[in-house]
């Protein structure tokens, strides 16, 4: 406030200070809403915006989800409710959650645990949640993509548990697109954030190239459906683009161990092992492509490249790089499992036949008993996920421009976290599982920390668009990775 | 797996601090001299010149005794880069106090005497969950200084004295959170202990040419004040990770920066006396501050945080004026400009330039006995440390990025006794 000392002295007088205090007041808190009108705010997008941490939607994680910070630092301009669709108190665990139960810090070993009392689980097959049907303003729903917002039925029992839970029952089959259209007109939404598209691509990328990317054409024009339905009544906003999903730490965990182990594989159980066999791309019903991968090329943790290695092992490997060299048909069992309903009913026995796998071979060692393609994330289809990010960016971003709305480039953001980390009032976070305290449990979903930075790009981007001042939250409050 | 630096690279562990001067040397040696903008070093007013200018004593007229305490109220408050709310400073109450003796032939050319007093000290205590938390929660830092002084008039113009300068009490408290969080809440750290006796001395030369002029200059020397095995205790660590946080003791060393000051003396007219001081405070040792600990915190058995402090530099203006046989009334001002560079600022000593005002009168009820009161307030300027700042200077990993700004009110009150 630079307040003058003329002004200071008589209200500081001896006593004055003593007794009442004459707190320095800094101007650094001042609030300004701009040309942006934040009176009443709409979230889309997914589990991101929806909270999802620790690979689970909880209570804890909803509360600290960015709309709801961005909504509570809005409220020091003209903000106002934000109205989320919260588990109870008595089911705050909702769908259950991972957490750390033990680590050994000489061996650097940990085990995962789940969480699952107190849930919000209301059925089994599908596993359906707890309603919540009262008019919302996070309208995040985990595991959508751009691909479905425009699917009747998305809602219903056999669609996505997530949005079903946000519906009436009578209205199951409405797309997720007239329902965000619906909610911004029933709630004279002033201002949006979208945030949507990461799973178009991360679904490939988790599944080791399983599950389809979107194809550029349905992004765009499902893109541009969420953004009429979003700016149908005037309201501005932000919309955030699709970070590298190569940089979580999903992919950069298990790997750099698993290359260790394999390079330091004691003579007497045959020395050093040069190589692993996997498969790639999508499951067909055809023997799928067998490819080698040299330990020398499983990335070690640095830049993806020749040098430090380019294949990338998901952290849901991690159960089965153990029994590399065992007879062992584990891990085809459990993809089976999975996949199953998808095989169009053929049996354990069928499936096998049709990948050409002999589980009495030895595991990861032999073409006979490769890995499965959903445990590696290869070059090949790094560069479709790349392609992919850069496609649907480039639709978001000019969807952007064509709508005047305020872009949070999380891509360039959370690349700028992979190379530098970000420092928090001291405190340096980094994209390193566990150790990182960006990163929740699952490898892919920020903790609250996490949350809080994402939460101050966005208002970064909101201030630079729309002339605001709307202070930023203090990240080094939220926590990182609980430890045991 | 890849765990490899679990507890956050870049968190100095126990990184921060120790509070020293800089921020918080409060030249408070005397009631008269606060009052006067904490002029002293040109004058010989009364048995504070122990601390202000040992040379000076000899010329002071009486002996006596005189006792002054003040309390000092501090008001921080912070706000880290993204804006957002404001961190205020707890509301404790320091009191430093002095304390001075002196004795001499009434006649005689040469006076002895012994001060007490506490030139170094900082009590802060943040709010909880403020967002330096991870840098600094609190601070408390005492000290008692000891001086037996001599001093001698070599002519009735030139007058030179000398103290020993005994660091008699010293006591570190710092705590602040761990980047560690379970179930249990926040990991916390504490060290805490006590400073070895250390030895220093302070000197000065005073002349008086004429009834209208004097002038003075002083030195005190540098001194450290070592901490050998002071307590480490942590709190709520996650038990998975307890063997990293082994440590129970802890060293460190903190230099007491070398002072120089020349003063002068204006006296106009009997009634009216005028002071001016330059102060110079030589920081250009402090480095770093680095703790040695018994056993390794997260791998190290050392901590090192940057300070790279400069020199500090005070200018001090200030006068009294007799209104009649008992009654005295001071005023003054100093302008204090900071050791601490840009991107060096840190929670335990969030220092700035500073614009001092006091004000301060004294009573004699008879010609023995008198009472001494004083005032100062001094207004820190705003000072901002954005992120880049901090990162280009390496600090960023033991401090917050933000903005501070600092009043302190010091009230105070003394008696005094001449013989």
């Amino acid at each position: 406030m630079n307040t003058s000392l003329k002004f200071v002295l008589p209200g500081c007088a001896v006593l004055g200070l003593a007794l009442t205090g004459c707190q320095p007041e800094l101007d650094e808190t001042n609030s300004a809403r701009g040309q942006a009108d934040f009176s009443k705010y709409i979230a889309v997008g997914n589990s991101l915006t929806a909270g999802y941490s620790d690979g689970g939607l909880y209570r804890e994680g909803q509360l600290n989800s960015y709309p709801n910070l961005l909504a509570q630092q809005f409220r020091t301009a003209n903000g106002g409710e934000f109205k989320q669709p919260l588990f109870s108190e008595d089911q705050a665990n909702g769908s259950g959650y991972l957490r750390l139960t033990t680590l050994d810090l000489a061996t650097r070993a940990f085990t995962l645990g789940n969480v699952t009392n107190n849930l919000a689980v209301r059925g089994q097959n599908p596993t359906l949640y707890t309603k919540y049907t009262e008019p919302v303003q996070n309208l995040g729903v985990p595991g959508i993509r751009v691909a479905d917002v425009l699917t009747p039925g998305y809602g219903s029992t056999a669609g996505n548990a997530y949005y079903e839970r946000l519906l009436p029952t009578a209205d199951a089959l409405k797309p997720y697109a007239t329902f965000v259209q619906e909610r911004m007109a029933a709630e004279n939404a002033t201002f949006f954030t979208c945030w949507l598209g990461n799973n178009d691509v991360l679904g490939y990328a988790t599944s080791g190239g399983v599950s389809p990317i979107t194809s550029t054409a349905t992004f765009t024009t499902n893109y541009t459906a969420i953004i009429t339905a979003l700016t149908a009544n005037g309201a501005r906003g932000v919309v955030a683009t699709i970070p590298n999903v190569t940089d979580i730490p999903f992919f950069r965990t298990a790997g750099p161990a698993f290359r260790v182990k394999l390079e330091t594989n004691p003579a007497a159980a045959g020395g050093p092992i040069p190589q692993f066999v996997a498969t790639t791309g999508p499951l067909t019903n055809s023997p799928a492509t067998r490819k080698v991968i040299l330990t020398s090329d499983i990335n070690n943790g640095g830049a993806i490249g020749t040098a430090a290695g380019r294949q990338l092992i998901p952290l849901t490997a991690q159960p089965y790089l153990a029994l590399l060299g065992q007879r062992t048909g584990k891990a085809w069992r459990d993809l089976y499992a999975q996949a199953r309903p998808s095989l169009g009913g053929a049996s354990l026995g069928q499936f096998l036949l049709a990948q050409g796998v002999d589980t009495t071979a030895m595991f990861g060692l032999s073409a006979g008993n490769p890995l499965p393609t959903s445990l590696v994330l290869d070059d090949t289809e790094q560069a479709a996920v790349a392609t992919a990010t850069t496609a649907f960016n480039t639709a978001i971003r000019s969807q952007a421009t064509a709508k005047n709305l305020g872009v949070a480039d999380m891509n360039v953001f959370f690349t700028n976290i992979a190379a530098n980390g970000i420092n928090t009032s001291g405190i340096n976070n980094t994209t390193g599982f566990i150790s990182g305290n960006l990163f929740s449990l699952d490898g892919v979903h920020p903790t609250p920390r996490g949350y809080a930075v994402v939460a101050n790009e966005f208002l970064r981007n909101i201030n630079d668009k729309y002339g605001s001042n709307i202070p930023g939250v203090n990240a080094s409050l939220y926590r990182g990775v609980l430890f045991p | 797996m890849n765990l490899k630096s679990l507890l956050f690279a870049g968190s100095a562990l126990l990184g921060t601090t120790a509070a020293q001067a800089g921020g918080f040397q409060v030249n408070l040696g005397g009631q008269k001299n606060i009052g006067m903008g904490g002029v002293g070093t040109g004058l010989a007013i009364d048995h504070a010149a122990m601390f202000y200018n040992p040379g000076a004593l000899a010329m002071v007229r009486q002996n006596g005794v005189q006792v002054g305490a003040n309390a000092t109220f501090a008001r921080i408050s912070h706000v880290g880069e993204n804006g957002g709310t404001q961190s205020n400073l707890q509301k404790d109450i320091v009191t430093p106090f002095n304390l001075y003796a002196s004795f001499g032939p009434a006649e005689g050319k040469w006076k002895a005497g012994i001060g007490v007093y506490t030139p170094f000290g900082s009590k802060l205590r943040y709010d909880q969950n403020w967002e330096g938390r991870t840098a600094l929660t609190d601070i408390d830092l005492k000290s008692i200084f000891v001086q037996p002084t001599v001093s001698y008039a070599i002519t009735d113009q030139l007058s030179v004295g000398a103290g020993l300068v005994v660091l008699a009490y010293g006591s570190v408290n710092l705590q602040r959170d761990l980047p560690l969080t379970s179930a249990q809440g926040n990991a916390h750290s504490e060290l805490d202990g006590h400073a070895d006796n250390t030895f220093g001395y302070n000197a000065g030369i005073y002349y008086k040419p004429s009834e209208k002029i004097s002038v003075g200059v002083s030195y005190r020397s540098k001194m450290e004040a070592k901490v050998k095995g002071g307590d480490v205790t942590f709190t709520n660590i996650p038990a998975s990770v307890a063997s990293n946080f082994a440590a129970k003791k802890f060293d460190v060393t903190l230099p007491l920066p070398p002072t120089a000051t020349l003063g002068i003396g204006l006296m106009p007219t009997e009634k009216l006396t005028i002071g001016i001081d330059v102060n110079w405070v030589d920081w250009s040792d402090y480095k770093t501050l680095d703790f040695t600990f018994d056993q390794p915190i997260n791998g190290n058995t050392t901590s090192t945080s940057k300070r790279e402090y400069d020199q500090g530099w005070t200018f001090r203006l200030g006068g009294q004026y007799a209104i009649g046989e008992k009654l005295t009334v001071r005023a003054g001002a100093n302008y204090d400009k900071t050791p601490v560079k840009d991107g060096f600022v840190s929670p335990e000593t969030p220092d700035a330039d500073r614009i001092g005002l006091s004000a301060g009168a004294s009573y004699n009820v008879n010609e023995h006995f008198g009472v001494d009161v004083s005032y100062l307030f001094e207004d820190f300027m705003k000072r901002t440390q954005s992120l880049a700042e901090l990162q280009a200077k390496g600090t960023a990993d033991d401090r917050p990025a933000g903005t501070y700004k600092t009043y302190i009110s010091i009230p105070g009150v003394g008696v005094h006794y001449n013989f």
